[in-house]
């Protein structure tokens, strides 16, 4: 089993230098190997659990928070807003 | 007798006597903390300011003659994945270094409506992943049975606090055996709930469909009045279930008489050292002295089981940590020049290195090509493994076998070795991808005198069965020897 690290942390938006992706191949592969185990089983057919079915909520806001709360945590606020790096081109 | 030592149960006796207060009891506690904590390192944040402020509130609503829960007063020691508000929740993660909730989770806000008493938040495996708490980006917790090994993981400081006597009970959190093991490893009592019986609301997420919170106890008792306080149907998490639940801490009956608890072999082979297995099947013979009756049964393999679970947890682990991007919350590089980067950046010095493997592995797991093979196999094995489990409980009430193969390992022992990391888990994981709820207690020790864990699996919703069973053992036994952790 090949697995292609760089495509894999592009995905996950992760970054590693060339001695990490070696590191990390090669503990990959290990880890590959154990969850291959895998019985073969016909694999179809529902997979829902009709036991339990999910109560929702209505759409009502009921938790009030304040703004000024919620944007305590961010790492960069202006005006109330969060700010991030410019997305788009010149 | 220093308060500390006592459990939740006898304090919350005395405390209605008013023999003693929960100020009394607080301070106890906070003094153990200051002894032990440079030593056993259970804690990221202490909260006695405001524990010894709730402690004389509780006091007082008593003196007034107020009617208060069992648990009012009692110190409560919180797994640092459970947001309480205006405490730091880490997640023993650089990420969360700085994350301070706006909010409650439900098993907070339950918990204070029982007036407990939060002594502060605790360490753990880093976003809950890993078997030893070694993970956690700020310390590592000690084993109070021998400060060279490992608490067990992930909610390894929840386990070390309670047996040291740093906290009277505390809640921890369970996608793989999180409380089990670590449970196992400090001489504790660790409960894992039926899925969707406790609110995950306010718990960071690793895998939804697997986490559970659930209580740590030095009795089974103080295990059944943590779990009564925090359980129930709640509207922010659709996934927990409406349905009568009991006070379990009045229903402990301590009868075994006719119970037929199921024995599977393969939990006690392969892997499994010979002392957890003598003792364990101690625990199985004792129960068949009190008049249970021991039946085999037949159980999934457990390498399908890891497999099932690895891809499952870490798939979803990958989707929920999506979110870690230094925007909303939580750490954001210095370095970037673009967005792209920046969410590069951000998570790439923002979490661990197993924290890192998990990530890819699940996006392997669920990128194109792969999903078949991995992600969907992996949750027809789960569908076959609730088969299995059914089938078992038409024979057996409970299923018995060991928590972990093997007791507490050394500092850096599996640390190199993912594989025989995760190989920990192979007797614990089987419950979550089941959904099902399972119990561990103290069974005995080893040569070099670490605790041993036996784990009861129940059918789903079956707490009552499961406590009340571990509870027999705790009775025939003469309670749960902490005695070289607590003094």
């Amino acid at each position: 089993m090949e697995m292609d690290i760089k495509r894999l942390a592009k995905l996950a938006k992760l970054k590693f230098t060339p001695e990490e992706e070696e590191k990390y191949a090669a503990q990959m592969a290990n880890i590959v190997a154990m969850v291959e185990k895998l019985p073969d089983l016909d694999a179809s057919g529902p997979l829902i659990d009709p036991d339990n079915p999910m109560e929702f909520r209505h759409d009502e806001v009921e938790k009030k928070y304040s703004r000024d709360e919620l944007l305590a945590n961010a790492p960069e606020v202006q005006a109330g807003c969060v700010v991030v790096p410019k997305t788009v081109a010149e | 007798m220093e308060l500390y030592r006592l459990t939740a149960a006898e304090l919350s006796r005395m405390m209605q006597k008013k023999e003693v207060s929960s100020v009394e009891v607080t301070r106890s506690v906070f003094d153990r903390i200051a002894k032990k904590e440079p030593e056993i390192e259970a804690y990221i944040t202490l909260n006695e300011e405001n524990a010894l402020k709730k402690a004389a509130e509780v006091d007082e609503k008593r003196a007034k003659g107020e009617s208060l829960s069992s648990l009012a007063g009692i110190p409560v020691g919180i797994k640092d994945n459970i947001c309480v508000k205006g405490l730091p929740t880490t997640c023993a993660s650089k990420m969360l270094a700085n994350f301070v909730p706006p909010y409650n989770a439900t098993v907070i806000e339950k918990l204070n409506a029982s007036d407990c008493v939060y002594t502060g938040k605790l360490n753990m495996d880093e976003f809950a992943m890993g078997s030893s708490t070694e993970t956690s980006f700020f310390k590592k917790t000690k084993n109070p049975f021998d400060t060279s090994r490992v608490p067990g993981g992930s909610s390894g400081g929840s386990a070390a606090a309670v047996a040291s006597g740093e906290a009277i009970v505390a809640l921890g959190s369970d996608t793989g055996g999180s409380i089990r093991q670590p449970a196992s490893f400090c001489g504790v009592v660790g409960l894992k709930p039926t899925y969707g019986s406790v609110s995950r609301f306010g718990l960071v997420a690793f895998a939804s469909s697997l986490d559970q919170i659930g209580p740590f106890g030095r009795s089974v008792e103080d295990v059944a009045m943590l779990y009564s306080a925090i359980c129930g149907k709640d509207s922010y998490d659709t996934t927990t279930v409406r349905r009568e639940y009991p006070r379990f801490e009045e229903k402990l009956t301590g009868q075994v008489s006719g119970l037929k608890i199921g024995i599977p072999d393969v939990y006690f082979g392969q892997g499994v050292s010979n002392e957890v297995r003598e003792k364990v099947m101690e625990a199985a013979h004792r129960y068949e002295q009190m008049g249970a009756t021991l039946v085999p049964v037949t159980l999934p393999n457990t390498d399908y089981a890891l497999a099932a679970y690895y891809i499952i947890a870490c798939a979803e682990a990958s989707s929920n940590l999506a979110r870690f991007d230094g925007v909303k919350y939580g750490y954001r590089t210095s370095n970037y020049s673009n967005l792209e980067e920046m969410y590069e950046n951000t998570r790439s010095e923002g979490f661990g290195d197993e924290v890192k493997r998990r990530i890819m592995l699940g996006t392997y797991v669920l990128s194109s090509g792969y999903y078949d093979a991995y992600y969907k196999k992996a949750k027809f094995t789960q569908k076959l493994m609730q088969g299995m489990f059914h089938e078992a409980f038409q024979k057996a009430d409970v299923i018995l076998c060991p928590t972990a193969p093997d007791t507490a390992f050394t500092f850096g022992a599996n640390s190199d070795d993912q594989v025989k990391m995760y190989m920990n888990d192979i007797l614990t994981v089987t419950v979550n991808i089941t959904g099902l709820p399972a119990i561990s207690f103290p069974c005995g020790f080893d040569g070099k005198g670490l605790p041993i864990g036996c784990q009861l699996i129940g059918d789903k919703f079956s707490e009552q069965q499961l406590l009340s069973t571990a509870f027999a053992y705790e009775k025939a036994a003469g309670g749960f020897d902490l005695s070289r952790t607590l003094d």
